[in-house]
């Protein structure tokens, strides 16, 4: 780790030189000869280009290649085999055993109120008639998180056991898991086309890391005396492995299937871009439709999954926590004995009578008063009166005083400062190795021809990562000294955290309209719980003896949150909002479905016109801002880091 | 495996043999170990080669049936040495020989059957396995070597009576206290019928009261077994309790070898001493050792006490008549005498 000599030398830089870095760098630009405005557009290498002529010869050769002959093309059949045969299943069993299947399973595991609550969740996908669209999203999303499985936990439990495995996979872990989802899509398309397997394959990669992750973590922690007795029994490597580590990894495990699920789900929907339908096709299109009644329903059939799923995969953990032989197992056996017959008797007597359809005269919608209220917050929420009040005003002040000015700074003042500036902000915030990269970062993105783009993409980040400290940090350190606020807050985040970013993108619509704002607002939402709860965490685990201590001197209330809490809690506060910075770049990227322009729209762009070399030009460039963004703040949280003694 | 079938009828004299057993951890091994010979301090070493010398150049033997202790402090090497025994831990140099056999060179497959019906251990924080229930904690050992299942229960739930454990054979380790968590990683050990048990501080987690009941019923056991036991403590008291002889360790090195009462009575420098400092010694030291020669010139009057006879029942004696005692041997011959002021001498420091 880092040397002695580095520390002392001032590990945290104050944050005045960042004051005096933007008067100074404003200054330069007077200086600068004029015409040096955005970077310029001639000097775009056409990475693009060739990236579609790759394609283009891709598509037409592919028939001859054989690692299409002999691998992609009979996996992809294989796959969707699997995926259809599942489909089929689950739409011939007739609806309402489902909805008494699944609140059986809930009922056992949360109490009857979690069992009818799952009922009716069931309900609400059958007769809102997006039955189809729900299938479709669960089997592709149970498909990809069975091959995550199958995947990722022998390579977790290979990682876990040889250190070499695992030294070169966790880099990789990292970035996977720093990336927007969006851009998994984007090679995908290059070698797969628009299909379902395709999406399928997106899903897989992107959740397969939480997997490897908590099955090499619940494999290493092992206790070392739990091996060494193993190994005084004379176990073989193998016995080991099945008797000793893999069922003490298995809580672990399962907490990574639970992470899986959501992830999965979470790109399911974005996957919708690339051919994944289901719910996601239908929330897309009804927002490309403006119709937002539509969109609400199908979100909403899509949080409830997300809702039910993290519920059902969390009981999974505890169960497998509880070591699953704690029930009293004659009872639970029958319990399920029963349900199962119960339920197979039903799905016999539906097939014979035929009567498997959910009746069409007793579906519903609710779309149509939707579609009112929205209405309604447009002629009325928008703004009260003359008054400088309503959505509109707000929005207005925001572009003005923030993401138009910032924008227009960072893209058509003199690159060179702003390059420069990036820099200087990698030094500032973590030290000198982080500069290189992040200029020449910079430059690349230049090089991309994304320049204007990614700093509009850079700008709204900023904004609503400002807009979520400055909300999340205040809630934090209040829920940090009342219980209550905790308590309260908890569930709230919670579902925030539980619904798949898409989603959000609807209600906001109803309130802003499209733009860039409405992107922003729902970043906020999607982002703050990281920085309140890690705010809350960091000041609560602050010793209570070092807490006791500065009482006993006769500090305040605010004393002690400044001199103390505050500083103490930092590591922690900024583990939160490196966390946030990530997720609002992920939400702002798919904003660009709502009017949010800037590389978002440009890689939906590439998607939806095949245009793959421009979606490759900005997905190349949406990871590098990722990139760089995440090792700028986690440098930054490590600065904070108390010095550690075992270092050195 | 041929060891095994000789099994309790005619243990080995010598079941354990270490000769110059060093470990060191580091990549630098030879200079370390060439600096530990110039008595270069550990962490100099350290410092010089990135080595730690955890064990260096112990040699020692265990005999058949004996509580063998090894007793330093922590970081003194002794969790290491004991690891070295089973192979859990590769020795750096040095000869081990179990029953024998060389440990050494001893290929994967001897080395799983030696495990597996030879030597069992018993751990610091139990080592049990979470995710078992107490009976197959206990028949892991069994399990492992292919035991049908009916077998191996049915010797599970003898030991777990055997340790006092009777009705908690379907409870997680989890549900039970530390002492009795110790008593099922002892059932877990004794399950396998071995020759030879590696004790490593199995006690020291355990509070104090449940800790003396714990060493009671270990030499209880050992009554009945007659195992050969390496039992490793960090508590002299402990050491002196259950060990019929004791190794000190310090720095990696064994510093002395001897039986509870050698150790006491001639302490081999400073630092042996120290840890006998508190010891009540009338309870240790026996007449034989605390005695004046006999010189046939003698007049002595009282009955004579046997050699073996502790102090703590000659002293009442010794302080009330306040003249020297006789002292005979197992014979009924005088051998020695105690003299008041040399047992003093011997009671409150030398």
């Amino acid at each position: 780790m880092t040397s002695l000599t580095v520390r002392s030398a001032g590990r945290r830089r104050p944050i005045a030189y960042l004051g005096g870095a933007v008067l100074l760098l404003a200054g330069l630009i007077m200086f600068l000869p004029e015409g040096i405005g955005a970077f310029p557009p001639e000097w775009d290498v056409g990475f693009g280009p060739a990236v579609n002529e790759v394609q283009q010869w891709w598509i037409s050769n592919r028939r001859d290649l054989g690692v299409y002959l002999y691998f992609f093309d009979p996996l992809s059949d294989s796959i969707d085999w699997l995926l259809r045969a599942f489909e089929n299943l689950l739409i011939a069993i007739p609806w309402y055993v489902h909805v008494a299947g699944v609140g059986v399973v809930f009922g056992r595991w949360l109490g009857i109120a979690g069992g009818l609550a799952a009922g009716a969740g069931m309900l609400y996908f059958v007769a809102l008639g997006l039955w189809e669209q729900s299938v479709q999203t669960f089997s592709l999303m149970t498909v990809a998180v069975a091959l995550a499985v199958a995947i990722g936990v022998p390579v977790g439990v290979l990682a876990a056991r040889s250190d070499r495995v695992y030294r070169v996979l966790r880099p990789v872990l990292d970035s996977m898991q720093t990336l927007p989802a969006f851009v998994y899509l984007i090679p995908v398309l290059l070698f797969f086309g628009v299909a379902r397997v395709p999406s399928l394959i997106a899903t897989v990669i992107y959740a397969l890391p939480p997997v490897i992750r908590l099955t090499n973590l619940g494999i290493r922690q092992v206790p070392t005396e739990s091996l060494e007795a193993g190994l005084m029994f004379g176990s073989t490597s193998g016995q080991l492995l099945r008797k000793v580590q893999v069922p003490q990894a298995v809580p672990s495990i399962l907490a990574g299937v639970n992470q899986t699920i959501m992830m999965a789900l979470s790109i399911v929907v974005i996957a919708a871009m690339i051919g994944a339908g289901g719910l996601g096709q239908e929330v897309l299109l009804a927002l490309r439709h403006q119709e937002v009644g539509r969109a609400v329903e199908a979100g909403m059939a899509i949080v409830l999954m997300a809702v039910m799923l993290d519920r059902f995969s969390h009981s999974l953990v505890s169960q497998g926590r509880m070591g699953g032989a704690h029930h009293t197992e004659g009872l639970s056996y029958r319990y399920w004995w029963i349900a199962g017959g119960v339920l197979a008797a039903l799905a016999i007597a539906g097939w014979t009578i035929g009567w498997t359809d959910y009746p069409t005269a007793l579906q519903f919608s609710y779309a149509a008063p939707i579609d009112g209220a929205v209405d309604w917050a447009r002629d009325n929420l928008y703004q009260l009166g003359n008054l400088p009040v309503g959505t509109g005003p707000f929005s207005d002040f925001l572009t003005t005083y923030g993401t138009r000015p910032m924008r227009l700074y960072l893209s058509e003042e003199a690159w060179p400062v702003v390059v420069l500036f990036f820099g200087f902000i990698a030094w500032w915030a973590s030290g000198k190795k982080l500069v290189l990269g992040a200029v020449v970062g910079t430059i690349v993105i230049g090089l991309l021809g994304m320049w204007t783009l990614t700093m509009d993409t850079l700008s709204q980040t900023v904004v609503a990562v400002l807009m979520a400290i400055v909300i999340g940090l205040p809630l934090g350190v209040a829920a940090s000294r009342r219980d209550w606020l905790e308590r309260g807050m908890r569930p709230v985040l919670d579902t925030l955290q539980t619904i798949p970013s898409f989603c959000f993108l609807v209600p906001v619509v109803i309130l802003f309209n499209v733009g860039r704002i409405p992107g922003i607002i729902a970043s906020v939402l999607y982002a703050i719980p990281p920085v309140i709860r890690l705010t809350n965490l960091g000041i609560r685990s602050v010793d209570s003896e070092i807490v006791e201590a500065s009482e006993s001197f006769g500090v305040t209330r605010r004393q002690k949150l400044w001199k103390l809490q505050l500083p103490l809690a930092m590591p922690t506060v900024l583990a939160g909002i490196n966390q946030t910075v990530m997720l609002v770049l992920a939400m702002v990227v798919i904003a660009g479905l709502v009017g949010g322009a800037g590389l978002g729209l440009e890689a939906v762009k590439g998607l939806a016109r095949s245009d793959t070399g421009l979606g490759f030009e900005a997905g190349a460039s949406i990871v590098i801002l990722a990139m760089i963004l995440d090792r700028i703040t986690q440098g930054w949280a490590a600065r904070f880091q108390p010095p550690s003694s075992d270092g050195g | 495996m041929a060891a095994s079938e000789e099994h309790s009828n005619s243990p080995s004299d010598r079941p354990i043999l270490a000769s110059g057993v060093w470990k060191v951890f580091g990549k630098r091994v030879a200079d370390a170990m060439a600096m530990a010979r110039d008595k270069v301090d550990q962490s100099e070493i350290l410092a010089r080669s990135g080595c730690v010398v955890a064990v260096q150049d112990a040699t020692f033997e265990v005999n058949g049936g004996e509580i063998f202790v090894v007793m330093g402090l922590s970081g003194s090497g002794k969790s290491t040495l004991i690891r070295c025994l089973s192979r859990l831990v590769d020795a750096t140099a040095g000869r081990i020989v179990i029953n024998g056999h060389d440990l050494g060179d001893m290929p994967e497959l001897e080395l799983r059957e030696l495990r597996r019906h030879t030597i069992s251990m018993v751990f610091q924080n139990y080592g049990l396995f979470p995710h078992r229930r107490v009976i197959d904690n206990v028949a892991f050992g069994l399990e492992v070597r292919g035991a049908a299942r009916e077998d191996r229960y049915r010797k599970a739930e003898e030991m777990i009576e055997l340790v006092g454990l009777d009705g908690w054979a379907s409870n997680y380790p989890e549900q039970l206290s530390g002492g009795m968590k110790q008593r099922v990683g002892l059932a877990r050990a004794l399950a396998v019928d071995p020759e030879i048990l590696l004790f490593d501080e199995p006690f020291s987690a355990l509070d104090p009261l449940i800790r003396r009941d714990m060493q009671d019923e270990l030499l209880g056991l050992q009554e009945r077994l007659r195992c050969t036991m390496v039992f490793i403590t960090h508590d002299f008291s402990e050491a002196l309790k259950l060990g019929d002889r004791i190794a000190i360790m310090r720095s990696g090195a064994i510093v002395q070898v001897g039986t509870p009462e050698e150790i006491v009575a001639h302490p081999a420098d400073h630092y042996v001493r120290d840890f006998t400092v508190d010891v009540p010694r009338h309870k240790v030291l026996s007449a034989g050792t605390v005695m004046a020669p006999f010189s046939p010139d003698m007049v002595l009057e009282g009955e004579p006490v046997a050699v073996s006879a502790r102090l703590e029942a000659i002293l009442p004696r010794l302080l009330t008549e306040g003249r020297p005692v006789p002292v005979v041997d197992e014979r009924g011959r005088r051998c020695g005498v105690l003299e008041p002021a040399v047992v003093s001498r011997y009671l409150w420091r030398q």
